[in-house]
């Protein structure tokens, strides 16, 4: 994982590079699509980690692993798609070579250890990040943190329990004052 | 064949059922006129054809998202819309049409049209904008001012329902209104900065045709913002909430969905068209109904269409184009892609219920010589709006129940401010025809040809810098904007292709947009704009549709045409 990321960010470094990286990407990136259907379990095991039950349900229990499967099959670039698959791939070699055992099987020690391990290289909103994402797609981790975190607020768990969510409001109440532990809206 | 005819036969016609066209309905039905409304999209009945307006963000399998199929088929719609509302956008591989220029035709082919999706933005022109040409010199001068219209605005308010405030700006007139959409903190807040450092330039609640009280058995507003999905309570103004439902009412109407407007006939003897050919878009097949009035509605590109497409021996060029102004013209408003900044402080306020409005800076630029820009002429409003950041757009840290906690929370203010301006009438920005290539019903395909002029460019600018000052000065962090323009055309405000004028040599209507060359054929869509103000433009045509309405049937029952 490391590695295709490194070489992926050392050719984003120069600009010849990234117009070398991105004519490689236009026209020899093949759509793998249709697989990540086999992965659920992983996905759900990530997305329980990222999002996980507290006081109000997890991500998995909220099936957002459905909506990250299928948003990647059905709404994304094959880029991202391929970003994504192989990012699977890679997290399931780092934890058999790190940890003797795929992530599902994985403590939940040591999958809070990977995902923080992934999570360091989160990479926001910074100018290099979104240059190299227009260019090359989302990183692994970045995606999914995404879907995660849209998946699991516009679940019906998620929207109901772990932010408020009013289908008719019936009212617009300009100015509020907040209440103490007051929770978000869930929808704009 | 008698039979046939009869039924063929109507008072008159009216080309689509938008949100002009519904009003053309309204008022010729109401008017005692048997009217066909001929719209080339399919039926939507209002509540039960609004198919997603109850749906909840999970019953959407990809959210909001559209599939990559669905972004196939719709590479230009897309930007504007999303899963819950693509049906009401039409799929562009089934309805194509040529970019000579990049231009975003944004279309709804259904019953009632972009009426049904429109923003509900309401403002009137004033006479700034009408005298306007006039005074600098570009287009033809519009041939009436804003005391032909101010009686038509207040009935058309009146009607559909306004929310706004009074605020005595000359320029920008007041109307008849409900109460208005209160502004929330930040907006309160952004509104007393601007006050103490701007003496040119103010905030107002933006006038959105959003019912703050009911109106005539519709609404009010349910504060839900899911407008685009057509409304079950009637809390926004469109033709199949309203208009068409009253024109119904009458005994009068006969809608035909599905007929696709092929030409309007002429009548070389008596110089009159004398009725509409279309063809079904299901069967293909074509058919031809008569009348002595006839109503174009399409929409600005479709009209000019329909008109270049309606060629005789008396009009070789099409319809009532003896000033080779048709298609002429093309207008839109000129929009960046807006502004936005963060603030510190108001952490204790919220609000309650998602407010379809918005707040709005009247044009600042022009009005008199103390707001004279050296860089270009007429202005440009701005339009806004503030919120707490929630998971969609909330900067998060980590992951775990950290990240839970950080998601729970209402996050900063923000504010985010996007400019509409006034583009210049232009002859070289136009649409035609390409008999060459033709649609599925053998139609020839509209081409767009269409480029920002140095006006447009140099307001475009002024808009970004000014929003990014107005914030700062109003103690807003990270300001910053998207230094790019949308494609023309991204303001679904296209306009000016059949455009009224006192002379008949350069323009294609009259003061009461009526064709010069074909006196009973009237057209009230965005075709007749003499020039685009900055105002968003469906509130003046549905009052110039109106005016027009009452015009033709007092010539009718007079025998004038």
């Amino acid at each position: 994982m490391n590695r295709r990321k490194a070489i992926g960010g050392i050719l984003a470094l120069t600009g010849i590079g990234i117009a070398t990286y991105t004519g490689f990407n236009l026209f020899y990136v093949k759509s793998r699509k249709g697989q990540l259907h086999d992965y659920k379990n992983l996905v759900s095991a990530l997305v329980d980690v990222i999002i996980p039950a507290t006081e109000t349900p997890g991500a998995k229990q909220a099936n957002v692993q459905d909506f990250v499967i299928n948003y990647m099959e059905s709404c994304s670039s094959v880029k991202e798609y391929n970003n994504f698959f192989d990012g699977l791939i890679d997290l399931q070699e780092t934890c058999i070579s790190t940890y003797g055992s795929n992530f599902e099987k994985c403590t939940l020690q040591q999958q809070v250890a990977i995902v923080k391990d992934l999570d360091s290289t989160y990479e926001g909103s910074g100018l290099f990040s979104k240059i190299r994402n227009k260019i090359s797609g989302r990183p692994f981790y970045t995606i999914l943190k995404a879907l995660t975190v849209e998946g699991y607020c516009t679940s019906e768990l998620g929207a109901t329990q772990h932010l408020v969510y009013e289908p008719i409001p019936a009212r617009y109440k300009a100015i509020t004052t907040i209440q103490p532990n007051q929770k978000a809206w869930a929808t704009k | 064949m008698k039979n046939q005819t009869e039924t063929n036969t109507f008072d008159a016609i009216v080309v689509g059922s938008g949100i002009s066209g519904g009003w053309a309905a309204k008022e010729l039905t109401e008017g005692g006129l048997k009217t066909l409304v001929l719209e080339r999209g399919g039926k939507v009945e209002h509540v039960t054809g609004y198919t997603t307006a109850f749906l909840n963000p999970w019953d959407f399998k990809n959210r909001k998202h559209l599939t990559n199929k669905e972004l196939e088929e719709r590479p230009v719609q897309s930007s504007h819309c999303n899963a819950a509302d693509k049906h009401f956008y039409v799929n562009d591989k089934e309805h194509p049409y040529i970019q000579v220029d990049p231009f975003k035709w944004i279309r709804g082919y259904q019953v009632g049209g972009r009426s049904l999706t429109w923003g509900r933005q309401s403002y009137r022109l004033s006479d700034l904008d009408f005298e306007a040409n006039k005074k600098d010199g570009y287009g033809v001068d519009w041939p009436i001012r804003y005391a032909d219209l101010a009686q038509w605005y207040d009935y058309v308010e009146d009607y559909v329902g306004i929310s706004g405030s009074s605020e005595s700006i000359a320029h920008l007139p007041d109307g008849i209104f409900l109460p208005p959409i209160p502004l929330n903190a930040i907006e309160q807040h952004l509104k007393q900065k601007v006050k103490e450092h701007y003496s040119d330039r103010v905030i107002i609640n933006g006038r959105v045709a959003n019912l703050t009280q009911p109106k005539k058995g519709r609404g009010p507003c349910m504060y839900r913002n899911l407008c685009s999905r057509g409304c079950p309570f009637a809390g926004y103004f469109s033709s199949n909430s309203a208009t068409l439902i009253d024109a119904q009412e009458t005994g009068n109407l006969t809608l035909r969905a599905n007929s696709i407007v092929k030409e309007v006939l002429y009548d070389a003897k008596t110089k009159r068209a004398i009725g509409i050919k279309i063809i079904d878009a299901i069967s293909k097949e074509e058919q031809t109904f008569y009348a002595k009035l006839i109503f174009l509605n399409a929409s600005a590109i479709a009209t000019a269409a329909i008109l270049l497409n309606s060629v005789s021996p008396s009009f070789p060029n099409g319809l009532g184009n003896s000033s080779q102004q048709v298609g002429h013209n093309l207008m839109d408003h000129i929009v960046n892609e807006g502004t936005y900044g963060t603030f510190d402080g108001l952490l204790d306020k919220y609000y309650e219920g998602r407010s379809p409005g918005t707040i709005y800076i009247p044009r600042f630029q022009n009005i008199n010589k103390q707001t004279q820009n050296p860089d270009f002429v007429r202005g440009y409003g701005i339009q806004g709006k503030g919120e707490r950041e929630n998971w969609e757009s909330k900067a998060t840290q980590g992951f775990g129940a950290s990240l839970k906690a950080q998601l729970q929370t209402p996050g900063k203010w923000t504010i985010s401010l996007g400019g509409r301006g006034e583009v210049l009438p232009n002859y070289e920005n136009k649409i035609s025809l390409d008999t060459q290539n033709l649609d599925q019903w053998g139609l020839p395909l509209v081409k767009v040809h269409f480029k920002y002029g140095d006006n447009e460019l140099a307001m475009m600018e002024h808009m970004t810098k000014s929003s990014e000052e107005i914030l700062t000065k109003a103690g807003f962090k990270n300001v910053g904007s998207y230094r790019t323009s949308p494609p023309p055309g991204s303001a679904v405000h296209e306009m000016g292709t059949a455009r009224m004028g006192n002379d008949p040599k350069t323009s294609v209507l009259n003061k009461y947009n009526q064709m010069h060359d074909v006196k009973n054929v009237f057209i009230t869509d965005g075709s007749c704009m003499t020039s685009s103000a900055c105002q968003n433009p469906s509130l003046t045509y549905m009052a110039l549709t109106v005016r027009a309405c009452r015009y033709a049937i007092d010539q009718l029952k007079s025998n004038q045409i």
